[in-house]
């Protein structure tokens, strides 16, 4: 069954066909919401979140752009929602704090994987402090590795602004790790 | 080329949008520039420790969990559509009391007025220029006279003057 076939079975109220939608769906939003929260569990309450209001809104859809750009947006708005609800509790732990929990714990493996895992921890901790706009893009720009025009196509954004917004918000990810990676990271700390 | 132009560059060639002319330019650069060099390598750090190592999976019996709840979501639904349409009452009487204390307020009826003189003149019919006419219709000088006098002590009530 195409997908034109399935959206509109789902509009119609059709649960076995917007489960084949979800099926072929939930992989991308999951990754999506994990970008945002690394946490499995709440990424996988966001992302069941994500597919009952992309249900419940369905009927509005109206194939202007591909389902998958528009479940985006809708996982993104949702997302955002989410975000803007949890931002003290998801900023509270320091910078420095995120890499030394990583480092102190004792089930990590060789020394330079534990180093790795730390600075990937405070790269997490400084993107969760960005702005929430420039915490969307480099989402995903740089972790879910999703295309300009898919990017602009999500956050209706011309592609000009896209590349100036995503150019600023790793500027901005830089300056905020600026003396933070060098203990751990060896010659390439920053 | 100037810094602030070569980590323009850099940054896009993260991406690989980059042409192979601008790319010259900026290697170029990068082989005197000390400090862009070092973005060059912080900016490529950064972009390998930002991605997770691995994404998981989502929790087991994702869709089924997913289907079950809007199962649920379904028959719920009239109840929230009556409690719904229940808030949009509410909202509706308040909204619709606060417009009728509202007109009570500012278009209630106003007190009855004493009528200036010109008005009684137009709205009562209280010509003066035809009691002037019938006091100076008067043959007798003295009745003309006691007519004026009772007519210019003020008394309003025409009927109580003096008639000859």
């Amino acid at each position: 069954m195409d997908e034109k076939e399935l959206i509109q079975r789902s509009q119609a109220g059709d649960g076995e066909a917007f489960g084949v939608l979800v099926e072929r769906y939930k992989g991308k939003v999951f990754s999506l919401a994990y970008g945002f929260t690394r946490d499995r569990a709440a990424a996988d309450d966001l992302a069941q979140e994500v597919f009952i209001k992309a249900y419940l809104s369905l009927p509005r859809f109206q194939a202007k752009s591909e389902f998958g750009t528009w479940l985006y947006r809708v996982a993104v708005n949702h997302i955002k929602d989410f975000l803007r609800k949890n931002r003290e509790r998801l900023k509270e732990i320091p910078l420095q704090e995120a890499g030394d929990r990583v480092l102190a714990s004792a089930d990590l493996g060789p020394e330079e994987e534990r180093l790795r895992e730390g600075q990937r921890k405070i790269v997490q901790a400084a993107l969760a402090r960005l702005p929430e706009k420039y915490r969307v893009i480099l989402t995903l720009r740089d972790i879910d590795g999703l295309s300009y025009e898919d990017i602009s196509g999500i956050l209706k954004l011309s592609p000009g602004t896209v590349d100036s917004r995503l150019h600023r918000a790793r500027r901005k990810l830089r300056e905020k790790l600026t003396g933070h990676l060098g203990r751990q990271g060896g010659e390439h700390g920053l | 080329m100037d810094c602030k132009k070569a980590e323009r560059f850099l940054l896009r060639s993260l991406d690989g949008k980059l042409d192979p002319e601008k790319k010259t330019l900026l290697q170029t650069h990068l082989e005197k520039c000390p400090s862009c060099q070092r973005k060059d390598r912080d900016y490529r750090m950064i972009l390998s420790l930002v991605r997770p190592q691995t994404v998981p999976e989502p929790l087991p019996y994702f869709k089924e969990r997913l289907l079950a709840k809007l199962e649920e979501k379904g028959k719920t639904a009239p109840a929230l559509l009556w409690v719904k349409w229940a808030h949009r009452a509410v909202a509706f009487s308040l909204a619709a009391f606060l417009l009728f204390g509202a007109g009570i307020l500012f278009f209630r009826p106003q007190e009855p007025r004493e009528l200036s003189q010109t008005e009684k003149f137009l709205l009562q019919d209280e010509n003066p220029l035809g009691e002037a006419g019938s006091i100076l219709d008067q043959q007798e000088a003295e009745d003309r006279n006691m007519m004026l006098i009772f007519a210019s002590v003020g008394d309003r009530d025409v009927s109580r003057r003096y008639r000859p």
